[in-house]
């Protein structure tokens, strides 16, 4: 229904066009760097072809949105809402269409892109956000915030002095109606969970799901379905133990999902996957990828699991086989990795790569992986503990 | 083939030190010459590079700026493997920051490279109405534990350049006296050739 377009109420319809630069210009372009507003209002440093892509992406996600709308015409509003074949749960949808054909033109659809003014709804469902708030009263979250006021935790000391430091200079996030709405969801995550509490990372992850999410209310629900069911256990808590595992694992991935001799060449440089891994899986690309870029992953990453960040990984990587093996330095490698993370403006360059050319990665399959790596993680990080004590006696 | 004017040394460094001592800001300092009053939070760690010349070598720092809350240092290791230089950074408005760097300094010296440069930088030097570190003390405490010590301001630039410059002096290779032998490897980390001890 392409009517219902003039409903969109978010200012991503309006936002001024970038200004499309004149051929002309194009002979100069390599050296011309911009300052420009992506999508979600961050300010981001690119060159000519950039902002190009940019408007590509504006007209695709368009697009996409009209498919999107179509659907719903056809379907009914909230078709995508079907229970997933494996819950098997009735919900009060009143349309009954083929459970399995929507599930697969669902798949599909997500990895081209859930168009920005229907994630916070596809989002909230597909995730089980809403399932697991409908589990608690409905006043949970007020109920929460009402508990945890005025309580001074290292949680919350840590949280407000990362306030400022996140995503500084964004015209909504970086203002104190955007440093309280992400405070009382850190802090009320970290009286939810108190092994978690608070880890830096989860500031970034919070602070985009506020940008996405219509209520504050419903980012909190995100970030507690993301940490307690879409992600790999113990991601954040004290010793990170879940995210040295997901390294272990990747780091096997890419010795047998990209041609073995990259893995090799960076071996051979002493370059291990989690210098730059770590942060790409604890802030799920937010601070790597250009915004509308994370959020693409994210739409998978909700509907298909934490086997995403896997995907996207190993994409990054694949796409730079020919320069990475040409280097001779750890930094050179890292370098070609920023550069290609921070230019990859274009969602679907990196999604068709990551879920075209990796091959299928079964979420079993990354279950059992996890399992023969836990050991080994952890006997690694008992034996390091025990030697910083040892080293605090010896210094008594 | 290294000759003794023109040497070329690649060096990683790390930095670390606790949450907020500004340790993401002096990098920014010494590699972009720039200051922000609110610089993002680090997750698990940056890499920056950045080139000094100094008694006729060329000194190539790999820097990695590693994150400083609590939990993260179950990563710290991987940075500071095979690193040639550490600058362990406090910040001298804040007591605890201090007591941490110290902990730091304690773990490379038994985890770390044995000819390690090690520094230690007590930050926001321009905070002097705010000093909760006396200088004296971190000074003694450098002295005592085979590291050097200075008070640096990211803000102010003060003494940034110049901590980065005294451990580049102070790499084995760089020293004058140091005579290396053979072929230098240009794509290996400076320790990893240099069989001198630098630091007493």
């Amino acid at each position: 229904m392409y009517g219902t377009q003039s409903k969109r109420d978010l200012a991503l319809e309006f936002q001024s066009q970038i200004p499309i630069l004149r051929p002309s210009i194009h002979s100069r372009r390599a050296n011309l760097t911009v300052k420009f507003q992506d999508l979600y209002m961050f300010t981001v440093e690119g060159n000519v072809d950039d902002v190009n892509v940019l408007n590509e992406v504006r007209e695709k996600v368009r697009k996409q949105g009209r498919v999107w709308w179509a659907l719903e015409a056809n379907k009914g509003a909230n078709w995508y809402l079907e229970p997933s074949i494996s819950e098997g749960i009735a919900l009060k949808s009143s349309l009954k269409f083929s459970t399995l054909a929507n599930a697969i033109t669902l798949k599909r659809l997500i990895r081209k892109g859930i168009p920005p003014l229907l994630r916070p709804k596809v989002w909230f469902s597909l995730s089980g956000a809403a399932k697991k708030k409908s589990t608690v009263p409905e006043s949970y979250y007020d109920d929460l915030l009402k508990a945890v006021e005025g309580k001074v935790t290292p949680a919350t000391r840590q949280i407000d002095h990362d306030l400022p430091r996140t995503f500084p200079g964004h015209p909504w996030l970086d203002t104190p109606e955007g440093h309280a709405a992400l405070r009382r969801v850190l802090v009320g995550y970290s009286f939810r969970d108190s092994d978690v509490g608070y880890c830096q990372g989860l500031n970034y992850v919070a602070a985009l799901l506020l940008l996405v999410m219509k209520t504050e209310e419903d980012a909190f629900w995100m970030l507690a379905v993301l940490l307690e069911n879409v992600l790999v256990n113990d991601c954040y808590t004290t010793n990170l133990s879940g995210c040295h595992v997901e390294q272990r694992v990747f780091k096997d991935l890419l010795a047998k999902k990209c041609p073995s001799r990259i893995a090799t060449h960076l071996e051979a440089l002493d370059f291990d996957v989690s210098l730059v891994a770590t942060e790409w899986f604890l802030c799920l690309f937010s601070k790597s990828l250009p915004s509308e870029t994370t959020l693409r992953v994210w739409d998978v990453l909700f509907y298909e699991g934490a086997k995403v960040l896997f995907h996207v990984a190993l994409a990054i990587f694949k796409m730079k086989e020919d320069e990475l093996l040409l280097t001779h330095h750890v930094g050179d490698v890292i370098n070609i990795l920023q550069k290609t993370t921070h230019h990859l403006f274009d969602p679907d360059e990196l999604l068709t790569v990551a879920f075209d050319k990796i091959g299928s990665m079964t979420t079993n399959t990354i279950s059992k992986q996890r399992k023969i790596q836990e050991p080994a993680v952890m006997a690694e990080l008992d034996q390091r503990l025990r030697r910083l004590n040892s080293l605090k006696l010896e210094d008594k | 083939m290294a000759t003794s004017g023109n040497k070329n040394i690649n060096a990683k460094l790390v930095l670390l030190g606790d949450v907020g001592a500004g340790k993401s800001s002096l990098v920014l300092r010494f590699v972009k010459g720039q200051f922000v009053e609110f610089q993002e939070s680090t997750i698990g760690a940056a890499f920056f590079s950045q080139t000094l010349a100094v008694n006729d070598a060329t000194v190539k720092f790999e820097i990695w700026d590693t994150a400083g809350q609590e939990r993260y240092h179950s990563l710290a290791p991987m940075y500071y493997r095979g690193a040639a230089a550490a600058i362990i950074v406090f910040d001298i408005t804040n007591q605890a920051s201090f007591e941490r760097a110290k902990k730091w300094v304690q773990e490379l010296q038994s985890q770390g490279n044995p000819n390690m440069v090690m520094a230690l930088a007590g930050n926001k030097a321009d905070l002097l109405e705010a000093r909760k570190v006396a200088a004296e003390e971190a000074q003694t405490y450098a002295q005592e534990n085979g590291l050097f010590f200075m008070e640096t301001s990211a803000k102010t630039a003060t003494n940034v350049n110049d901590i980065f410059y005294e451990i580049a002096k102070r790499l084995p290779r760089v020293q004058p006296a140091q005579n290396p032998s053979g072929m230098v490897l240009m794509d290996r980390p400076a320790e990893r050739v240099a069989s001198a001890s630098c630091c007493s």
